[in-house]
């Protein structure tokens, strides 16, 4: 066969070849749909994600549906896939996904766009959706690039909205009730899932723009459809879907471990954070659930490291009983806990001390900004005093390294923001040397590592305008130059990533364009380093007739019409209004266990840990 | 109680020829957990189960005769471990028989190979004790080296049409990778860019008198 003589040549065959532990095999012959779940990154990341683990057991709870996964191949493997006329196949058959009722597709972040376009085209798929008649398999997309998929309309069929574990459920279930029927065709179908809660049909609505270039107005094409997509959310996360087992990965993937989502939302405002508003309510599972979970997951995995997942696991209401119930049989187990998004304002010496026969993998904290008025102003409530108590803890229990995420150019920021980066790090440093019970005759070392502000869709900044690239070097270059000390280091990231991020994020339909150029120039992997060009984008926005600035570097009116207004996420635009308003007076916002700010969220209802019930 | 020694002989085959040792080691150790085999682990600041694989399998390499020593703490029934362990694990590493590890893995001197390949292939691989030597090309680094790996073939050995077998060296001071010795019989035969389209699959072990290593 020449697949087996392709992966002889290439690098890691085992990405491609599937056949794990875990993984689900049915009987053809039962089976009235087929989903093949696409990552559009590498086996090693996508198989470490949670949503597609989570998603992959809830469809194939279905008696008669049978998901299987693709991802996307490297290069080498990409170039021999292509020159053997090999198209895109599924993991657990080898069957190609053209073959497929669904081609299910998960945007986790924008710099994978173009391996989405990319997967659609090795799976042997016109790349537009207004090409792909009956014979091919129909393109959804999912994921929280979604809260805005203008840019990628054109490719999809449909958009899944929110979480998806009902959601694909009752997708799959439409089509094979229509096609049993006899009632299928295309494009029934997508006018009848644009009535199922949560389903975005974009081809289904009409976008009109001003002279300008922005988006002035949108209306669904037809009376039935909708006028926005409410998101939709798992009601009761104690009774959602949860994996009891895992597919194995044979190679080393990213997370080799359990991981174990706790909670789903956030109870922060950070008003540059998209994560932190489109999760919401917050939804928590009960410590039993979380712990027998992990329990039946150690069992049929073997792994011996679970982690807890959420934003920000300190805040769980009862992360106390829960490492308590966790300790008792994980320590006899030789399982180790791990605690990643720990905040500095919640890390007690009691939760330390719990945790300190746990493996931890460095500490790691994020102010975001360097100064408590810019902190105020994105609404990162942490304090200096904080970051440092918990710092000290840290160093009285031997560790020696601390890692400061900081953002930059964040609205309102002035120099004086920038000068408290270096600042902050150099106290952290100070601190060590102060902190007597350290262990003595090792040097602290502190990393200072700076993202570049993105606004995106969806939170209290989605109106403001990025930094341009020269300003974000300049900002890059002045922090730089305010840390001498040898014991900080200092890390940023690209700026010209970060520009097309926000390109991306904020586009709308005739983004489409600029896809289709990236797609001709052959483009891939934009997330990974070695493979992100800016000079390509450059070509491809160039070439389709846009301007990267007008997405990436302009201040939107407060009053404009936003290319993602036809998405409901609960919170509402209004509260993101109040939020922004807020910022520019550096006027913090209490979290929700604090005192409720009215963001909307609870309008979508669910077993909800904070939110206040809203009368009918 | 003093933890016993237990061998595991199992195949490698399938969708599993594409992974590398260093992968089914790491694959090996949770697949133990969810058989729940009463590993021995070793003693010290991070304890690991104790687990040794007789040699490793290059890649792209079948086998029907992978053997893996542990030790465990509760006594088992052997057969209860090979059950447990091939529920714990697909068919592609499937266990065929569960024992007491009596013989030293240092004992191994040979191991031996069924390859499919052509009927030129054959031919040209059970001519090779026709010649004095059979050379190939190493790169190490300090440059390209040639070795002439005759002295480490045993025996081949027509088994069929297309299929012959090989016994070749597999000790720790004379180990012959089986994917080398094809890629020589290719480069004998002319193939080019030396790349034979063979089937190889590991069958047995022998010691030094050629008795059964088990
Ligand atoms: S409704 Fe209130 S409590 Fe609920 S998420 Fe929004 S702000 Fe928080």
């Amino acid at each position: 066969m020449e697949l087996e003589k392709i992966l002889k040549k290439v690098s890691k065959p085992g990405r491609y070849t599937g056949g794990e532990y875990g993984q689900i095999i049915k009987d053809k012959e039962k089976i009235s749909a087929r989903v093949a779940f696409c990552f559009p990154d590498s086996y090693e990341i996508g198989m470490s994600n949670l949503g597609m683990r989570v998603l992959y057991h809830s469809l194939n709870l279905m008696p008669d549906v049978w998901c299987e996964r693709a991802f996307s191949p490297l290069p080498d493997m990409e170039n021999e896939m292509r020159a053997n006329g090999i198209p895109l196949y599924a993991l657990e058959t080898f069957d190609s996904v053209k073959d497929f009722d669904f081609m299910a597709i998960t945007l986790q972040y924008e710099l994978c766009y173009t391996n989405a376009l990319n997967l659609i085209d090795l799976a042997g798929l016109p790349l537009r959706a207004s090409e792909r008649d009956e014979s091919f398999p129909l393109v959804i997309g999912g994921g929280p690039c979604t809260y805005n998929a203008e840019p990628l309309c054109e490719f999809f069929d449909a958009f899944s909205i929110g979480e998806g574990e009902e959601a694909l459920c009752e997708m799959v279930r439409l089509y094979i009730d229509m096609k049993k029927s006899g009632r299928y065709s295309k494009k029934e179908y997508l006018r009848e899932l644009s009535h199922i809660n949560g389903f975005y049909v974009p081809s289904l609505y009409e976008v009109e723009y001003g002279s300008d270039g922005a988006v002035s107005a949108y209306r669904p094409l037809y009376p039935d459809v909708p006028e926005k997509v409410v998101k939709r959310i798992i009601g009761n996360m104690d009774k959602a879907p949860y994996p009891d087992k895992f597919v194995m990965p044979y190679i080393e993937t990213v997370h080799d471990r359990i991981t174990e989502e706790v909670y789903r939302g956030c109870i922060r405002g950070c008003r540059f954070c998209q994560a932190g508003m489109v999760y919401r309510p917050v939804r928590e599972k009960s410590p039993d659930t979380v712990n027998d979970q992990i329990k039946c997951l150690y069992e049929n995995t073997g792994y011996e490291e679970a982690s807890l997942l959420s934003l920000s696991v300190s805040d769980y209401s009862e992360l106390s009983l829960l490492t308590e119930k966790l300790l008792s049989w994980t320590d006899e187990k030789k399982v180790n806990l791990s605690l990643p998004s720990l905040r500095a304002d919640t890390f007690s010496k009691e939760l330390m001390e719990r945790i300190s026969h746990v493996r931890q993998s460095g500490l790691t904290f994020a102010p975001e900004a360097g100064t408590p008025r810019l902190r105020d102003a994105i609404n990162k409530n942490v304090t200096e005093e904080e970051i440092l108590s918990a710092c000290r803890l840290a160093f009285e229990g031997g560790k020696n390294s601390v890692k400061l995420y900081f953002m930059l150019g964040l609205p309102t920021e002035t120099e004086q923001d920038l000068a408290g980066i270096a600042a902050l790090a150099k106290t952290v440093v100070d601190e060590y040397y102060k902190c007597e019970k350290r262990v003595k005759g090792k040097n602290v070392q502190v990393t200072v590592s700076c993202a570049c502000f993105i606004p995106k869709p969806f939170t209290a900044f989605q109106w403001d305008a990025q930094d341009s690239i020269e300003s974000l070097t300049e900002k890059q270059n002045y922090v730089r130059g305010l840390i001498t000390d040898k014991r900080i280091k200092f890390n940023y990231h690209d700026a010209r990533a970060s520009r097309v991020e926000a390109a991306l994020a904020r586009g709308d339909r005739k983004m489409s364009k600029v896809l289709i150029e990236a797609r001709k120039l052959g483009m891939s992997f934009d997330s990974w380093d070695e493979h992100f060009s800016y000079e390509k984008w450059e070509k491809a926005f160039a070439q389709a007739g846009l301007d990267m600035g007008f997405y990436a570097n302009r201040a939107i009116p407060a009053d404009a019409v936003l290319p993602w207004d036809m998405i409901d996420i609960g919170v509402t635009k209004a509260f993101l209004k109040r939020e922004y308003d807020k910022s520019r007076k550096s006027e913090p916002t209490p979290n929700c266990k604090e005192k409720c700010s009215g963001c909307g969220a609870n309008r979508l209802g669910g077993v909800t840990k904070w939110c206040p019930k809203i009368s009918e | 109680m003093v933890p016993e020694n237990i061998r595991i002989k199992f195949h490698k085959k399938g969708r599993l020829i594409y992974i590398s040792h260093l992968d089914l080691c790491r694959t090996v150790c949770p697949a133990m957990i969810r058989a729940k085999i009463p590993l021995w682990y070793t003693e010290g600041f991070n304890p690991h189960p104790k687990m040794v694989f007789a040699q490793p399998l290059p890649l792209f390499v079948e086998s029907r005769c992978e053997l893996l020593d542990i030790k465990i703490t509760e006594p088992t029934p052997c057969e209860e471990i090979a059950k447990r362990l091939r529920q714990a694990l697909t068919d592609d590493l499937y266990v065929e028989e569960v024992y007491p590890a009596k013989a030293k893995f240092q004992e191994i001197e040979y191991a031996k190979y069924t390859v499919c390949g052509d009927e030129s292939f054959a031919d040209v691989a059970c001519g090779v004790f026709d010649s004095e030597h059979l050379t190939v090309e190493k790169k190490g680094k300090s440059g390209t080296v040639s070795t002439d790996i005759l002295p480490q073939i045993k025996s081949v050995q027509r088994t069929g049409e297309k299929e012959f077998e090989c016994v070749l060296s597999a000790s720790a001071s004379s180990y012959l990778n089986p994917m080398l010795f094809c890629k020589a019989i290719a480069e004998k035969a002319g193939i080019q860019d030396g790349e034979p389209d063979v089937r190889i699959i590991r069958t047995g072990w022998q010691k030094k008198d050629m008795s059964e290593f088990r």
